[in-house]
């Protein structure tokens, strides 16, 4: 695990294995962030919520539980929201294959699994999925805009 | 200090499931291997209490999911006591407080519970 400082202040990235045992560092990582951007505790437990299902989707679906990877979370610190990029090598997503699940339907039918990116898009302001042509990465980026 | 601890102790028919920490996609299985334990000795009516719960992920409500038809079958039921601020806004967002029963003390949930065993 590294953390790289960037030269430019209101940004830094934390890179960690692709293992479940480092969820709690980032969910702790993400509330704290959240708190030096100015959000309330309320906001920055559902940040941390946010990133927890991001970095577990990439790490159980991307990676398909494959220990041996990197995911990269890139905090971003502007006037107007924080913004967390994860990025990561494995198989992505994109927006429009996202289909977010009916709380109501899911209430009638329980089953096991999909409500992930159902707490995402709750909780923050925007989630998308892109490519990094760039790099040849793939990212998820949580935006929680500050009031 | 670990995760996730779980502590279990019964209040007459009613489980009683402390589960202390965080529920996430690491420590889901030993909450879940708790849930079925309870299941497995025929003990149907579980109630959380979240006192210690700091957070819980889709992976826990998941394994919460999981079992709710099972015990209402039985007749039992998985009741929700003192949950934390964020993780009751994470149950209601997805409109789980419709869907269990969640009551402000451990007390209240058993009482609750009592005259529908005796009726």
């Amino acid at each position: 695990m590294s953390v790289v400082a960037n030269l430019v202040p209101a940004q830094f990235r934390l890179v960690i294995p692709s293992q479940t045992r480092y969820l709690n560092l980032v969910t702790g990582l993400a509330k704290r962030a959240s708190l030096v951007a100015g959000l309330d505790d309320a906001a920055a437990a559902k940040v941390s919520i946010a990133v927890d299902e991001a970095v577990t989707n990439v790490i159980l679906h991307a990676y398909h539980g494959e220990g041996e990877h990197s995911v990269e979370l890139e905090l971003r610190f502007t006037e107007q929201a924080l913004e967390i990029h994860i990025l990561h090598s494995g198989q992505g997503l994109r927006n429009d294959q996202i289909t977010l699940p009916d709380p109501k339907e899911y209430i009638k039918h329980p089953r096991k699994g999909g409500l992930g990116l159902l707490l995402m898009s709750r909780f923050m302001d925007e989630v998308q999925f892109k490519a990094d042509e760039a790099s040849g990465r793939n990212e998820c980026c949580l935006i929680k805009k500050l009031d | 200090m670990a995760d996730l601890s779980i502590a279990v102790r019964h209040a007459g028919d009613v489980a009683v499931l402390l589960p202390a920490g965080f529920i996430n996609a690491h420590t889901v299985r030993e909450f879940e291997e708790a849930l079925e334990g309870l299941v497995q000795e025929g003990r149907y009516t579980i109630l959380l209490n979240c006192k210690d719960l700091n957070y819980i992920s889709s992976a826990g409500l998941g394994a919460i999911m999981g079992l709710i038809e099972t015990v209402r079958e039985h007749q039992g039921d998985i009741l929700l006591s003192n949950l934390q601020t964020n993780v009751f806004a994470i149950f209601d967002t997805l409109g789980f407080t419709q869907l269990y029963r969640v009551f402000s003390d451990e007390e209240q949930a058993l009482a609750a519970v009592a005259p529908e065993k005796k009726g």
